[in-house]
């Protein structure tokens, strides 16, 4: 198994009308054995910017830690928050500088940008942006998450019904993956409110 | 001596040595490939057709007879190619065969020794000893050792002597015993088994320990799920006790209970 499978992970983020929806599985495993049931792998930059980072555990909490001190810093300089679109921009030229030691993760970007536009994007392990227009997945259910989005996404859909969406997406790719899935954590993005949910899955 | 019996696919229609004066027939064989490295060609078929042993099987004996147990989660590498394989395999109505390696192997040489099994009650008038059958079958796989084949199998029954249970792998090994588990989850179900188990259960006690065991295999192991099937071998015959899914069964071992919001707010305000 390589080393983008060794702790296992599924995320997917769509898009509907005027909001997001961002979601991961929860489990943490080294191989095959499962560790953790609990496992958060979507992280707040602020109250409109998202991003879920999957592959190598350790890589993903490291990023994860130096990109929130890098928007600490530019609040503080800009007196504003990051758009989401700079944000993505600083997360593939952060992943780039290692080109030739890599951290192996690939993140999975959501936000609400200018006049609260919906934005995602996810980036391969070396920071090639990949933008869409309405769903972007990353994990080892990655090719299980594109079959389940391409077939249940519909665009312009409101808040709930994007939570079911995404929710049944998650949740058939995750039961035909080993190595992911124990339960489901949804993020539902408007730009008035942040609706995050627990889903309950299958525990095997 | 290579037992072929079951690999010959019809029967010589020629018969020998009446009208062809002299010809000895060949012994059964099949073609080899054109190949500059033929060694290198077997090793990598062999581990081409290697499966992984992602499975979870157990089987223990008690006072009333032999608990058969195992999940349905069949995976390829991180793929799970299906959650509803029979891993348990009726060998006949008396005996038991659990499956864990390459299903293909497991289900032929199973259906063999089924066969074997039933050739043995017509000639000797007699039921044969789980003993018996599990040394034919441990036999044959010892005569195809380092061909690739993946067996790690167990086989219950109950017999004259009572109940039996046998562990026989494709390495040839077998071995007698009261406790057995195989596969990637096995040492998880053995945690549960080793720890719930006495002697003196009752049918009941039994199924439900063996039950646990499978779940608590699924919720560890990545590459076990799907349905944990018990079986229970007594001296009418086998019998399937459940078959439950495992994904209803955690939420049966853990309801949820939905926390007030008084209490979701103290949570937050915590570290």
């Amino acid at each position: 198994m390589s080393i983008f499978e060794y702790n296992g992970s599924a995320l997917v983020a769509m898009v509907g009308k005027n909001c997001f929806a961002i979601a991961s599985d929860r489990r943490l495993g080294v191989q095959l054995q499962t560790i953790a049931t609990d496992f958060q792998r979507i992280s707040k930059i602020h109250d409109k910017l998202f991003i879920g980072l999957s592959g190598l555990a350790t890589d993903s909490q490291t990023l994860y830690q130096r990109l929130v001190f890098r928007h600490k810093l530019y609040q503080l300089r800009e007196e504003c928050d990051m758009k989401p679109e700079t944000f993505a921009s600083l997360v593939s030229s952060m992943q780039y500088e290692k080109r030739f030691g890599p951290y192996f993760c690939q993140p999975v970007i959501a936000g609400l940008g200018d006049d609260d536009k919906p934005f995602i994007c996810t980036m391969d392990a070396i920071g090639a942006k990949e933008l869409a227009k309405d769903f972007v997945v990353a994990g080892t259910a990655s090719e299980s998450l594109y079959g389940a989005c391409e077939s249940m996404f519909k665009p312009d859909m409101e808040a709930e019904e994007l939570f079911e969406t995404i929710s049944q997406a998650l949740l058939s790719s995750v039961d035909r993956d080993c190595l992911s899935g124990w339960g489901g954590h949804v993020y539902v993005v408007t730009p008035t409110e942040v609706k995050e949910r627990i889903l309950k899955g299958r525990m095997d | 001596m290579l037992d072929t019996t079951a690999l010959e696919s019809f029967p010589s229609l020629i018969s020998h040595g009446i009208n062809v004066a002299g010809e000895i027939s060949a012994p059964p064989s099949f073609q080899l490939p054109n190949s500059n490295d033929f060694d290198g060609f077997v090793k990598e078929t062999i581990q081409m057709v290697k499966p992984a042993k992602g499975t979870t099987t157990l089987a223990f004996i008690f006072k009333e007879g032999v608990m058969v147990a195992a999940d349905s989660r069949a995976s390829m590498g991180g793929y799970i190619s299906s959650q509803s394989v029979k891993k348990i395999i009726e060998i006949n109505p008396y005996m038991l065969g659990t499956m864990a390696g390459g299903a293909a192997d497991c289900q032929f040489w199973h259906r063999n020794l089924g066969i074997k099994c039933r050739l043995h009650e017509l000639a000797n008038k007699r039921r044969i000893s789980v003993t018996g059958a599990s040394k034919l079958l441990a036999n044959i796989l010892y005569s195809y050792r380092g061909m690739g084949l993946s067996v790690g199998t167990m086989i219950a029954g109950w017999d004259e002597t009572g109940p039996g249970l046998y562990y026989v792998d494709s390495e040839g090994g077998r071995l007698k015993g009261n406790r057995f588990s195989v596969g990637s989850g096995s040492p998880y179900a053995y945690g549960v088994l080793d720890s719930g188990y006495k002697y003196d259960m009752s049918v009941e006690e039994a199924s439900e320990l063996a039950r646990r065991a499978i779940y608590h295999a699924t919720f560890r192991d990545g590459a076990s799920g799907g349905v944990a099937s018990v079986y229970y071998v007594g001296p009418t015959g086998w019998k399937k006790l459940s078959g439950d899914d495992v994904g209803e069964l955690h939420y049966h071992y853990n309801p949820v209970t939905p926390s007030t919001v008084e209490q979701e707010m103290v949570e937050a305000a915590g570290p």
